[in-house]
Formats: C-alpha cells, structure tokens, sequence
C-alpha cells in the first residue's frame, strides 16, 4: 500500500480545479439553460400584448427619463370638487385618486343608509386573482360590512375552476370557448368577463354544474341567473334542482338575455343545453339582490389590453342588469417579463382600455390597481424585478391620466424586495415562483386593498359632512402643479 | 509584465471587487446565507483550511483542534449564536459518557443513560417540536397558547443522534469512551457531517482518530468521484427542478393538469434523492479528503424489489441508527414494551376521530381508518406465530412513525412514517406466505421488474405527503392525478413546455438506475485520468454549479387544454 500521503496532490486538485474554473467561466456562456420559448396553441398568451411589445421594438427608447421623474413624483395634483366633495391634493409619489372613486362612495353611503340598496364590483384580473383568490376577500370584507351574499357573476368554464373554492363549477368536455385573450373576431361578442360559450355538441349533452363552497356569506347559490347573447334561432335549457327538473326556452332576441333559473337560494344545480349551439352563453349570475356583490373576472396570462376589444353595446347590455358601481383593473405580471422597462406602449393601450370601460359602463369608477412586487434573480441572489418601478409608475401614469383611483400593490406589500419576504416568510405568503400570492397572501392582499378603499371612504364620508350648500361644480378636473417640491423618489433597482 | 495592478484587474474582473465590508461578511453568521458545500464561499474557505490541514498531518492535538476550531466556526456561521448550544450539550453527554462508563452498578448506570436521553431529547423536543406540539394542542383543545419564537439550529436532529449513539454504546459497553474531551468534540462536531448526515456510529469513527492519518491515491479518486457526483445531484437536478417545476405545482397543484401533477410526483422523487443523497456524498467525499472514512448513506433506493430493502438503501445511517437504538430499545422482535404499544395506539386512535369527525361530508376518511387498523391487525393475526409478530409490527411501527416525524414537526411527516410502517407490515406478511419470492430466491427479470415498479410507486405516493405544505394539498395533488386521461398530445406540449426540467428528470432518472457495471467503468475511467486532467473535470463541474446557480427560473408557463 502506498504510504507516501497524498494530501498535497489532493489539495492540488482542488485549487487547479479552482484555476479551471476561471477558465471555463471566461469561454463558456453564461446561461446553462436555453430559454426556451414555447411555441403552441395551447399556451396561454395575450395576442394583443405580443402585438404592442412588437410594435413598442420600432418606437425610440431612452432619452433621459430619471430627470423627468424625479420632478414628476413631487408633481402636485389637485382636485375640484365633485358634488361638493374635494379630496384634500395629493402628490404624484403618493397618487390614490379617491377624488375619482366618488359615484362608488356614494352608492356605498346610499346603501349604508338603505340595506336594500346595491352596490356592484367588477374585478378584472390575471392569473393573480385566478380560483377568486384576493377578490373573495376583498368580496367578504365588503359583505361583512354592508352586507350581501353571493359570488356574483361566474363564466360557464374557466382553466382556474378547479382551483375556485367558493364556488364549485364542474362542466362538460364538448363547451366551445372562446376568450378576448387569443380570439379577435368571435362568432358572437365576449361577455363581461371577456369569453363566449357555445353548447356546440349536438350528440352529447353539453353541461355545467355549479355547487356552493364554504365561503362566508357565499354558502348558497343566491338567485341564479343566466346571461347568453342574441342569436337568430331558439334553444332550450333544462336546470337540474335535486330531483326536479325544470325545462326552460332560450330566447336570445336581445344582445343581452337572463333566465332565472329559480328564486332564493340552493346549494346546487345543473344546467343541460339543449339544441342551443347558435346561442353566445355567457355565464351564471349569483347573488341576493341586495348589499355589495363583486364578481370576478380572472383570466390568467392577461396584460388587460384585450379589454379594449370590448363590444361598448353588449356591456351595457349587462351593465343594464348588473349596473356596477366600480370597475377594478389590477393587471402587470404578465407584462413583466419582456425585457423592457419603457412601458409608454402599455400606458397608450391601458388608456384606451379605461376609455373603453368607461364607454361601456357610462358613470362608473374605475380603480387601477399596479403590479405587485415580483422578483428575479440578479447574481445568484433574489431581488425585486427591476421592471417592476417603472410598470408601476406607468401603471399611476394612467390612473391619473384617465382619472381614475390607484392603488399601488407594490409599496403597499412592502415595496422593494418585499416579495422576497413573502416567500421565504413562515408561514410562506407567496409561492417559489417569486410572483404569486398563496391563499393566506391573497387574503393579507385583499385586506390591504380593502382598508385602502375604506379608508378613502372614510375620508369621503367626513367630507361629505362637511361639504357647503352650493353644489356648483358638478365635473371632477384635474390640475396640476409642477412648481412645488419634490418628495423621495421611488427607488430603482438597476 | 506582470505587476501587481494587472493581477489586481484580473482578480476584479473575475471575481469583482473585494471590499473590507465584503471579506467581514465571509466570517459573519448571515441566516440568508448558509455555509453549504456548494457555495464558493465554501470552496475559498475550504482550500485555505485543507493546505493548512496537510501541514497538520502528523500532528495529533494540534490537528484536531484545528479541525474543530474550523468546524465550530462552520457551524457558526449557519446557526450563528447557537454553536454554543452544541458546545453546551457536548459538555454534558462527555461529562454524562464519562459518569456511566465509569459506574459499576448497572441500575445506576441505566438513570445515568435515562438521564442524558431526556436531556438530549429535550433539547430537540424543545428546538424541533414545540410550536408544532403547542399548535396540535390549540387545534384539538380550542387551546389559545402562545407560538415561542423558536430558531432551529442547524442539524441539531443529526448531532444530537450522533451523541446519543455514543452515550448509548458505551452504556451497552461496545466502545470505550475516548480518552478527552478534544477527542469527543471532535467526533461530534467534525464538520463534513454536522449538518446534514451521514450520522455517524461512534464506533464507526473513533477508531479512526487513533489511527494514523493517512490519505492513499484511491482514497482521493473516490473522494472527488464522490463530490463530482453530488455536486451534480445536489444543485444542478434536484435545484432546478424544484424551483422551475416541483415548487410552483405543489404550491397550488389545482391550478395544474393531471399529468403535471403526476410528473411534479415523480420530480419530486428524484429532487429529494438528488437532494438528500448527493448531500451525503459531498460529506463523505470532504470527510474523506480530509482522511476520515464514513459509511455509504443512499445505495441507488429506488431500484429497490420491496420496501423493506428501500429501508437498506435509504438514508442508511438513520434507519440503522433507528433500528438499533429506537427499535431495539423498545423491544425489537423480542418483547413488547409500553412505548411500542403507545404511539401505534395513538395513532390509529387520532386516525379513527378524524374518520369520525369528518362523516358529516364523506364517508371515505373513516373507510380509510378502519382499513388501516384492520390491514395493520392482518399483518399479525394471519401469521402463524402471532404474538411474536404482533410485538414486532407495532415496534416497527412505532419505530417508523417517529422516524417520520424526526423528518419535520408535522403531520404530513407522520402520516408519511405510517405509511411506511404499514408497508413494512405487509411485506413481512407477504414474505410469510410467498417464501419463495425472498430476494435472489427464484426471482426472474419480470417478477424483478414488477417489484422495483410497484415499490418506487409506493415510495412515490408516499413522498406526495412528505412535500405537501399540509395534508390538504397532498390530497388535491392525489385526487388531481387521480383525474388523468390519456392524452399524449397533451402531455407532448406539457412536456416541450418544461423541457429543460424533463430533461434533467430524466437525466436523474436513467443515471439512477444505470447499471452497476457502468458506473464503476465511469470510475475506473475516472481513477486512470492524470491529476491535471482531474483537476479540469472538476473545475468544469464548479462552472456548471456556478451557471446553474446565476440562471434565473424559467418564466411561467400557463397551458389550456
């Protein structure tokens, strides 16, 4: 055996490995692992995105934008009182635009007058709020205070079904789907919540079933209603109650039709389509009639643009049942990702698609809600995406500029490197993907955006108190005011 | 020329620049950042430590007292203030080692003996347990106390182990206690082992400090064979694959297809081995470079035929470790005990209220637990010497039960140790009533082949429950998988879309199960290479650890199918 130590040639090894090391780092690439894009009809992608950041390619970059910035977040806005209701002026850096949330507040104070009132809540989202995560809290916050039951409004099939606990929804395999995500030109207009249904198989039944979950003030299935579009031939509907089946005709003369399925509430029911494949089935209404109803619109891989290819008509033919109140848009991670941090394409499309809203919904508030923090790994370490400031300044850009509310997600949670600790927390809030809320995140999320809303209308109500008699300004306009000083900048990281 | 500003520019280039504040945090205990075998920090540290530790060779004090030094400041800077309570317990089971040993009186020396497994049980209990047992008793009893604000040291589960094997094999006199303190600490704290494994016998190691140092040629060959390979395993498939697939799918497995919800199962399976095992040689390889054997911890598990050789093959220095001081303490096959009776008792007790307490909504979880108790009452009452089997079952099920529960405070773990006790259970009944199907005995390739299947998917479908951040997603992964269809279509874009994953998968997988022949060619291969060009298959696995480390996760994929 040889006796001879062999200490010296080992730790040789290990420090010429070392020395090889600095070699091979200075020829090798970088990344191990291609990016690999994948190309297929069954990702998920919003087209309209893909077609802005193309476009966004040829436009110029650059110039120099942290001067402008800096003079920018100290810029001061002002309001002008709306039915004699003036917030007090804010500063871009700290923008929440209550001041634009007013027609909400009010038919939130109405009904905290008269309980049988309503208020309705459309929030749109991406796969953030995807299986009701955040909105079913921001939703039971809102019941909890001034009452109501009932999910609201929810599509006939969704990718996220599955993962939706309050409410259950099952359907068959043969519902044709079509979604403003990927479809441009839709044999009939999308619905509210941007998809179309057709029950187009004429051998087997085509179906959707709906049971109650466990949510809070959601226990029941209240007054189920169905929303399809106009078509020029007549289907049939057969709802499933128990043992009971009750058969009911389609009548699609209108662009927006209902049927009741049946009045108060049941645990559960099942809706076969009948010789209705013509028909644009949009999707089940739930709710009592009465208190703060807030549907869901998720759609996962949204940038929210897609919004703009709204039919203005076919909205407010749902806005005629549904008349809602507010209109929240909380989109971003999706448009995160494509390596760019000039998002002045996103602010022009995001600004048509508010227009678009408010055409469609004449009157109604709108409250964009920014990215939240997201983070990537810079240098083997986790950091916040440094795309992320810049979307969401973009995303304040064009809440003011559209006059609408703003909540920012990012400094609310924390700010920069707050997802880090949200993951790595324990109990986690977040998952390893470094991007999306867990249950007991989204429910953290979903009080912090209600606290923010209640807070504005707190202040609402305080000022409605105090308002003067003369009403004479009736149209909110915004000023501003360059000329004051500003404020610390939102950080960067570079 | 070379000058000394041009060395400088290099260096900055290459490593960036190094600043005082910098160079502290080397030494400085950061909880972000762990001292882990893969890291760079690790590799500078290391090959300081190592050049001075070849001067050391011939010395005897000396170098154990560097080594411990070193190893001290290695567990510093992963649990930072904590280092002292390893001192602190190391003090005591030496003091507590040497009180036993030296007693004659066999009452005497078993108080002694009781006295430092409560303490040391106590500590772990205490660090690993509490909040888990303060939130168990909240749950069950509308109880309203406190969480404490406990920091888990690092591998306190590993030395504390190793301790108490040493307590217990000098009460049991198979060794004699070492002839100092120095020496103790030593074995306790030697740092390629203090924190993950392998959990080393006290009589396994000892003798080795007496002998003379020496490192031979092959000694070398393996040690870098040994940490090539797990520094592949450990941060190349089992990170990867867990970050930019297994994590996101176990987070929400509802918001995923069947068949990922299937394949995140089987990433799993081979990230944990990955994880687990090429940890366990990076320890070995470093112990033996620095002249210390210690024994193989993973022999290749999921080739095993039966569940019972899964347990020969996995983690092998903890399941002997429980068999020879849990399961045999407890009574092994020879007589039943009060603790060996206690747990299984509990369990199925705990088991039997969650099937009644959730029959207001479904039947099945109460079908689940009298299927339990009667296949558990099966495993004995079919055997022909019942009661001997009886007493064996229930102290291998106790003894599976609480290694499951060493893994994580948490249920899931417990559920998972049941599984396999129950496993073990079976198989021993099976054994009784097909001797001949014992390994070797007439097995053919098929007969072969079917148990390596049907026993990977067990050990699969248990790991399901080990990953799962609670028993309710474990379900949803198993009610998800229970849905698939089949689809290759669908499953051939699952499979493009996360390509580099499946790859690596499978990279894992066939590495796994290659064939003994193979490999020991790759070694032979390997011990014939000259020194330098060692040194540049080395160096190219740091790169390929380092590139793997600076890549960033793939960005998410949604599929609509």
């Amino acid at each position: 055996m040889n006796t001879k130590s062999y200490f010296f040639q080992s730790f040789a090894i290990v420090a010429l490995a070392f020395v090889a090391f600095i070699g091979f780092k200075q020829i090798l690439p970088d990344k191990i692992f291609p990016d690999s894009k994948v190309d297929s009809k069954n990702v998920l992608i919003d087209s309209l995105l893909l077609e802005s950041v193309a476009n966004d390619s040829l436009a110029l970059k650059g110039g120099n934008v942290s001067e402008n910035e800096k003079k920018e977040a100290g810029e001061k806005i002002t309001f002008n009182a709306s039915e004699g209701i003036e917030f007090p002026s804010e500063t871009f850096e700290n923008y929440k635009g209550y001041q634009y949330l007013i027609s909400f507040y009010d038919k939130l104070y109405e009904l905290e007058k008269n309980p049988q009132a309503k208020v309705r809540i459309a929030y749109y989202g991406d796969s953030m709020t995807d299986g009701d995560l955040i909105v079913q809290d921001v939703r039971s916050n809102y019941q909890e205070r001034f009452g109501g039951s009932g999910v609201g409004f929810v599509p006939i099939t969704s990718e996220s079904a599955a993962s939706r606990a309050s409410v259950k929804s099952t359907y068959s395999k043969n519902w044709k789907t079509q979604s403003y995500l990927n479809v441009k030109n839709p044999a009939s207009p999308f619905g509210v919540n941007g998809h179309v249904f057709f029950a187009n198989n004429k051998a087997n039944t085509t179906w959707v079933q709906y049971e109650a979950g466990l949510n809070k003030y959601a226990t029941t299935l209240e007054n189920p209603t169905l929303f399809y579009g106009r078509s020029t031939r007549k289907g049939n509907v057969n709802f499933i109650i128990g043992k009971d089946t009750l058969r009911k005709s389609l009548v699609p003369g209108n662009l927006v039709n209902t049927l009741k399925v049946t009045s108060g509430s049941i645990k559960s029911f099942k809706a076969n389509f009948i010789n209705s494949d013509s028909i644009p089935i949009y999707g089940f209404n739930f709710d009592n009639g009465s208190g703060v109803h807030v549907d869901n619109f998720s759609q996962r891989g949204n940038s929210g643009l897609p919004i703009s290819m709204f039919n203005a008509n076919v909205m407010q033919g749902f806005n005629n049942n549904l008349k809602y109140d507010l209109i929240i848009l909380h989109y971003g991670t999706n448009v995160l990702n494509y390596g760019t941090k000039n998002y002045s394409w996103y602010e022009k499309g995001m600004t048509k698609v508010v227009n678009k809203i408010k055409e469609s919904f004449p009157g109604v508030s709108v409250l964009i809600i920014s990215t939240a923090d997201k983070s990537t790994k810079y240098n083997m370490e986790m950091k916040s995406d440094s795309a992320v400031v810049p979307l969401m300044k973009s995303q304040k850009r064009y809440a003011l500029d559209t006059e609408s509310g703003f909540v920012n997600l990012y400094t609310l949670m924390g700010g920069d490197g707050s997802m880090v600790k949200w993951v790595d927390e324990s109990p986690a809030k977040a998952n390893k993907d470094y991007t999306h809320f867990n249950q007991r995140g989204a429910k953290a999320i979903g009080k912090l955006l209600y606290d923010q809303l209640n807070k504005g209308y707190e202040q609402y109500k305080v000022l409605r108190e105090n308002r003067s008699t003369d009403v004479n300004k009736r149209k909110t306009v915004r000023k501003t005011n360059t000329d004051s000083v500003s404020v610390t900048k939102d950080s960067v990281d570079e | 020329m070379i000058t000394i500003d041009s060395i400088n520019n290099w260096f900055v280039q290459n490593f960036g620049e190094v600043t005082l504040e910098q160079a502290k945090s080397w030494f400085i205990y950061n909880p972000e950042e762990k001292l882990l075998f893969n890291t760079g920090l690790f590799l500078g540290l290391f090959l300081v430590f190592y050049f001075v530790y070849a001067f050391l060779r011939k010395t005897f004090y000396l170098r154990l007292t560097y080594v411990i030094l070193f190893s001290l400041f290695f567990y510093y800077k992963s649990s930072g203030i904590y280092f002292l309570l390893l001192l602190l317990s190391s003090v005591v089971d030496y003091g507590l080692s040497q009180i036993i040993y030296r007693e004659a009186k066999d009452s005497r020396k078993k108080i002694y003996l009781v006295i430092s497994v409560i303490l040391n049980l106590g500590l772990l209990g205490y660090f690993k347990y509490m909040n888990f047992m303060i939130v168990t008793f909240n749950d069950m009893f509308h109880g309203n106390y406190q969480l404490h604000d406990i920091f888990l040291p690092v591998g306190i589960s590993f030395y504390t182990f190793q301790s108490m094997s040493y307590i217990i094999e000098i009460y049991r006199e198979e060794i004699k206690p070492t002839k100092n303190y120095i020496e103790y600490l030593f074995f306790v704290s030697f740092f390629p082992q203090l924190v993950a494994g392998p959990i080393v016998r006290a009589k396994d190691f000892l003798p080795q400090i007496y002998q003379k140092l020496n490192l031979t040629k092959q000694d070398v060959n393996n040690a870098l064979f040994l940490i090539i390979g797990g520094l592949i395993k450990k941060t190349v498939i089992s990170n990867y694959i867990s970050i930019n697939f297994v994590d996101r799918v176990f987070d929400t497995p509802m918001n995923y297809t069947a068949f990922e919800n299937l394949m995140a199962s089987y990433g799993y399976a081979i990230q944990i081995y990955c994880d687990f095992s090429g940890y366990s040689d990076m320890a070995i390889g470093i112990a033996l470079l620095l002249g210390f054997k210690l024994p193989a911890n993973f022999r290749t598990p999921y080739k095993s035929t039966s569940i019972t050789d899964f347990w020969r093959r996995w983690h092998i220095s903890l399941s002997t470790w429980l068999k020879d001081f849990l399961y045999i303490s407890i009574g092994g096959n020879r007589e039943g005990t009060f603790a060996g009776f206690l747990f299984p008792s509990l369990f199925f007790f705990g088991l039997l209220l969650w099937g009644i307490s959730n029959v207001n909504e479904s039947f099945i979880p109460l079908g689940i637990a009298f299927g339990a108790i009667v296949l558990f009452s099966l495993t004995f009452l079919l055997s022909k010497k019942r009661h001997q089997t009886l007493v064996t079952n229930f102290n291998l099920f106790t003894t599976m039960l609480l290694g499951g529960l060493w893994h994580g405070a948490g249920a899931q773990f417990i559920v998972w140790g049941a599984l396999h006790g129950l496993a073990l259970a079976v198989h021993k009944m099976f054994m009784e009533f097909f001797p001949s199907k014992k390994e070797g005995n007439g097995s053919n390739f098929l007969w072969t082949f079917f148990s390596i299947v049907i026993t990977f998917h067990f050990v699969v479908f248990c790991w399901i429950f080990f990953r799962a951040r609670d028993f309710e997603t474990a379900l949803q992964v198993i009610n998800n998988i229970g849905q698939l269809t089949f689809e290759p279509e669908q499953w051939q874009t699952i499979v493009s879309g996360y390509k580099n994953v499946f790859l690596l998968m499978l990279f894992g997988y066939v590495w796994h199960f290659l064939p003994e022949v193979i490999t020991s060619k790759m070694k032979f291969v390997f011990d014939k290479t000259p020194l330098i060009g060692k040194a540049i298959i080395l160096g190219f696995v740091y790169w390929i650890v380092y590139a793997t480390a600076v890549a960033g996760s793939q960005p998410f994929i949604y599929f609509q199918f």
